[in-house]
């Protein structure tokens, strides 16, 4: 707290040094002027008796389409804008926000952070206060250059991509009941200021395009197959071989075809060879959130007090990293979260031994570690808390074919629908389709295939990887906490052999 | 705004609204929906205390011209706000033409049904009670036994409502009120590491914090010295009501809707009429219960909610409509039209159907008696197992979760706790099999109030 104090005091010259360097260095844009009133409602929120206030503002557009079919079930559009203030008060915060920009609206909005901090105050017992730091100050490459960017492209243009996806799915389908395209993008500003005088705004930018099949059996169950491409990138990316409407229609058609003669997977233990996305979501549901610093303060991980500790094998190196090399492995482009803290590259577990945790600024001081930049929220209507950005499994050394013939016998389980980890490591994840390999020979396809276990006990399991990392982000989907849903994550890594996984099949 | 106010202003709001929606284009067709919410929430965990408070509101606007529909929402309910929405819906429809021929109007007006139950003691809930009461929740459960280590509790409050006008002369508005109390407390012994977790949401009364987190807390005991099934077998399974809540809600709550009955999602689309369950089974849908959380009197496009029977006495009665979808598939709405994907700000969501408060019939057997009943071997499932709700596919029916809540029961004697256990099968296999029904009937945080339920031939890895 006593830090907090002695910022506040020493921030509020550097805040006014800040804000008279913007105006005289460039004309006053709509972004200065909103600069300006997340400056006053810190300078408020500071008068009020706040010991350090965090102000952002976002405007942001989502914009998704949907064909079931022949029919446009969905032509939506959604602007997200408005206002969020973070006060701090005796180790403990309060939160407010607002859609508006009139100026008492703005004041309301302060008053009652101000107030809820105050009176969190009285009971908090633990106490996340940080250290005061240099300002922040954003440049114009923050933002991720895309060739083209959705807002330059009409609606037909993104329309068509959809017709095309589906057009395809058509073509290599079989007894399909039903296909679905889908578009989406998210795109905007964000601007952040705080007690310190931080100066950000950069533009957030994600698209996607998908496509699912259903199929039906001859004895009349459904199968199906997906296929989709995003991530912080232009529609250029629709142009990329792998990734165009036509390869995206033609993987969904022609998986749920597979699926077609596809049998239940056997239940029971075996062993597995988990495809880059299920890694990924391997790495991001069960160890990216049991290494949230929020989680971790309070106890509630299993990774607690385990720094230094061996988890997994040499094989497994897991990493956050909000600003990936996209153009080598994609993924989302995050360089600030939203309490205007720079991302990092951040080794949460290297080769096996526990070396981080992903912070905000509170928890990075209570365990006395660097702040990470993991300090994220949805938008404006929610408070940030320690998220993750992008979280993937470095590459190995593995060939496919090796990781095959390492594997032996076994799942080997591709994309990924989701996964769920719980308090005490436990984790579920589903694959959407796969193989039962035999003797590092594929099989034959097997039907959507569950994986659950303990993590750390999975961990201690990774056998080996391959040498292509792939890092996967989009505009559907998304990640959970805390009733924040649909947060932007990319997640992602090599082909994983992992030595024993339980698969929630078919018992004889 | 305030509560006696809140319909009259946000029908006013609507009206203007769609007035200025047909000054810029008097051929087209308009929907405008206006949501208004005061919010305050405070979670303590193990002391960190971090609290909200704002007003959640937004506009939404369907437009329509030539069987063409878009949508566009945004923040608040400001004239600018709403022009904005309109503008842009209406720049979809001229810049693409996208014909969906199915669509024949928006929803016509009717009668409204009843709001739910209202506690006006709701609206005067302060933040420092909400705080004492998540306090008080987090110390009854750090001191219920000493070896619970973390504990977490939120308690939130909300008041507010919605308004839905078209250009049909459809003018309709709802309001609710809501508090809300959960504690989770986390029991270690060594490297195991339990949880149990307590609730009270309700919008009839103030919430009752008394006893949650002991009661949370004698969950996460329970559950510590677990051993391993270790086995790979098919066994049936008794899930008790917060189990069998995320069992239905997974399952019916998604193929009873008429969205994935018409789009070819459904396994059970073509089966109105069929036995299709164990006849002890019947599944309501009421929006009309006072207390059911999501009773409103319209629906989300202003359509009355009602009852409607889903499951009677194993047979499948009736799908779950809103207007669009009814009118495809030959019937009337069942007032089912929701927005409540995006859950904390619904204008974000075109609408769709969901189920408003599910109920299953209660039996005649308690828990006992149930597991008495039963032989051999069985695992009882205390509560929701991770991946039931989120990861289950509702095209398939197939499931797969890990049951953590689990204990093994052999000749009618629950036995001890079991470590984590893979639990899969369909769902609609599942309700064919189901043996019983007991006599528990439970509200769940799921939505859904139901009574534990007996089923067999799921296969157990554990």
């Amino acid at each position: 707290m006593h830090a907090i104090k002695r910022g506040y005091i020493v921030l509020i010259g550097t805040l006014a040094i800040c804000k008279a360097i913007r105006k005289h260095t460039r004309v006053k844009s709509e972004s200065d002027n909103m600069l300006d009133k997340l400056e006053k409602c810190v300078e408020l929120g500071n008068k009020m008796g706040a010991e350090f206030v965090e102000a952002r503002f976002d405007d942001l557009i989502l914009r998704t389409l949907q064909r079931v079919n022949d029919v446009w079930r969905d032509i939506i559009l959604r602007s997200r804008i408005g206002f969020g203030v973070v006060c701090f008060y005796g180790g403990a915060s309060g939160y407010s926000f607002t859609p508006s920009d009139d100026g008492k609206e703005l004041e309301n909005t302060v008053s009652r952070a101000v107030k809820m901090a105050k009176a969190s105050a009285q009971v908090a017992s633990l106490k996340l206060d940080f250290d005061r730091r240099p300002p922040v100050e954003s440049h114009e490459f923050d933002t991720f250059p895309v060739k083209t960017h959705p807002q330059n492209e009409d609606l037909r243009y993104k329309t068509d991509l959809v017709n095309r996806a589906i057009d395809a799915a058509r073509e290599y389908g079989k007894n399909i009941s039903n296909v679905a395209g889908m578009y989406g993008e998210l795109y905007g500003r964000k601007l952040f200021t705080n007690s310190e005088g931080s100066a950000i705004d950069w533009n957030f930018e994600v698209i996607d395009l998908q496509c699912r099949v259903t199929s039906k059996t001859p004895s009349g169950g459904l199968v199906n197959g997906t296929g989709s491409a995003g991530g912080t990138m232009g529609l250029e990316l629709f142009h990329t071989k792998g990734s165009t409407p036509e390869d995206i229609g033609k993987e969904a058609g022609s998986h749920a075809k597979e699926q077609l003669k596809a049998k239940a997977p056997p239940a029971g233990r075996f062993r597995a060879l988990i495809e880059n996305e299920l890694a990924g979501v391997l790495a991001h549901e069960s160890f990216g959130h049991l290494s949230e610093g929020d989680f971790v303060v309070n106890g509630g991980s299993p990774l607690t007090g385990k720094i230094g500790t061996r988890l997994g094998t040499d094989q497994a190196t897991i990493v956050d990293c909000g600003t990936p090399k996209i153009s080598e492995f994609g993924g989302l482009w995050v360089p600030y979260d939203d309490q205007g803290t720079r991302s990092s590259e951040t080794t949460i577990l290297d080769k096996g031994i526990l070396k981080r945790y992903l912070h905000s600024r509170g928890t990075a001081h209570y365990l006395e570690q660097e702040p990470t930049g993991n300090c994220r929220a949805v938008h404006f209507g929610f408070m940030p808390i320690p998220r993750m950005t992008n979280t993937y499994f470095t590459q190995g050394e593995l060939t496919k074919e090796e990781a095959l013939e390492l594997l032996d016998t076994g799942a080997y389980a591709i994309q990924a629908s989701g996964g769920q980890v719980d308090d005490d490591g436990s984790f579920l994840f589903k694959a959407t389709r796969g193989y039962w390999v035999q003797n590092g020979r594929i099989k034959e396809p097997i039907r959507e295939v569950s994986l659950s276990g303990n993590i750390l006990n999975l961990l201690s399991k990774v056998e080996g990887a391959t040498k292509d990392l792939r890092i996967l982000a989009g505009y559907f989907g998304g990640c959970g906490k805390n009733g924040q849903f649909q947060l932007p994550c990319g997640l992602g890594g090599p082909e994983l052999v992992i030595g024993e996984v339980a698969v929630g099949g078919k018992a004889n | 705004m305030k509560y006696e106010n809140l319909k009259d202003e946000l029908l006013s709001t609507v009206d203007t609204g769609l007035k200025y929606a047909r000054t810029v284009d008097n051929e087209a067709e308009f929907e405008l929906y206006l949501f208004y919410q005061n919010r305050a929430a405070v979670s303590i965990t193990q002391g960190v205390v971090e609290a909200s408070e704002g007003i959640i509101m937004g506009n939404a606007v369907r437009a329509v011209r030539q069987n063409s529909v878009s949508f566009a929402s945004s923040s608040g309910i400001s004239t600018d706000r709403i022009r904005r929405s309109v503008k842009e819906a209406l720049a979809s429809l001229r810049s693409v033409s996208i014909e969906d021929e199915r669509f024949k109007g928006f929803c016509t007006p009717e009668s409204p049904s009843r709001e739910g139950a209202f506690a006006s003691e709701i609206l005067n809930l302060s933040k420092e009670e909400l705080i004492d009461y998540a306090g008080s929740m987090m110390k009854e459960g750090l001191e219920s036994d000493r070896r619970i280590k973390t504990v977490g509790s939120e308690c939130s409050a909300e008041w507010g409502g919605f308004a839905v006008g078209n250009t049909q002369g459809l003018r309709q508005a709802s309001r609710s009120a809501l508090n809300s109390c959960e504690v989770y407390c986390m029991a270690v012994d060594g490297e195991e590491r339990r949880t149990g977790y307590e609730f009270d949401t309700t919008r009839e009364r103030l919430i009752e914090i008394g006893g949650l987190g002991r009661k949370a807390a004698q969950k996460a005991v329970s559950l510590l010295g677990a051993r391993k099934l270790n086995k790979t077998t098919v066994l049936p399974t008794i899930w008790e009501p917060t189990a069998a809540g995320a069992y239905i809600s997974a399952s019916l709550g998604q193929s009873a809707s008429g969205q994935h009955v018409v789009e070819g999602h459904s396994p059970i689309a073509e089966k109105i009429g069929e036995e299709i369950a164990n006849p002890n089974l019947t599944i309501t849908d009421n929006g009309q219960n006072p207390s059911g959380i999501n009773t409103d009197a319209v629906d989300a496009e202003g359509y009355p909610q009602q009852t409607t029977t889903i499951i009677d006495r194993g047979k499948l009665n009736q799908f779950l409509f809103d207007t669009y979808y009814a009118r495809i598939h030959g019937s009337k709405s069942t007032g089912n039209c929701s927005r409540r994907a995006r859950a904390t700000f619904p204008y974000e969501t075109a609408p769709l159907i969901r189920p408003t408060n599910l109920e299953v019939t209660p039996g005649s057997k308690n828990l006992g008696d149930l597991t008495t009943s039963i032989e051999r071997q069985a695992i009882l499932i205390a509560d929701a197992p991770i991946g039931i709700l989120r990861l289950s596919n509702v095209s398939t029916g197939e499931f797969s979760a890990v049951g953590q809540s689990v204990f093994l029961v052999e000749n009618g004697d629950r036995k001890w706790p079991l470590q984590p256990v893979s639990i899969s099968g369909s769902f609609y296999t599942g309700f064919k099999q189901l043996l019983d029904v007991g006599d528990d009937l439970t509200k769940t945080i799921f939505a859904v109030e139901t009574p534990t339920l007996v089923f067999d031939g799921f296969s157990i890895v554990g």
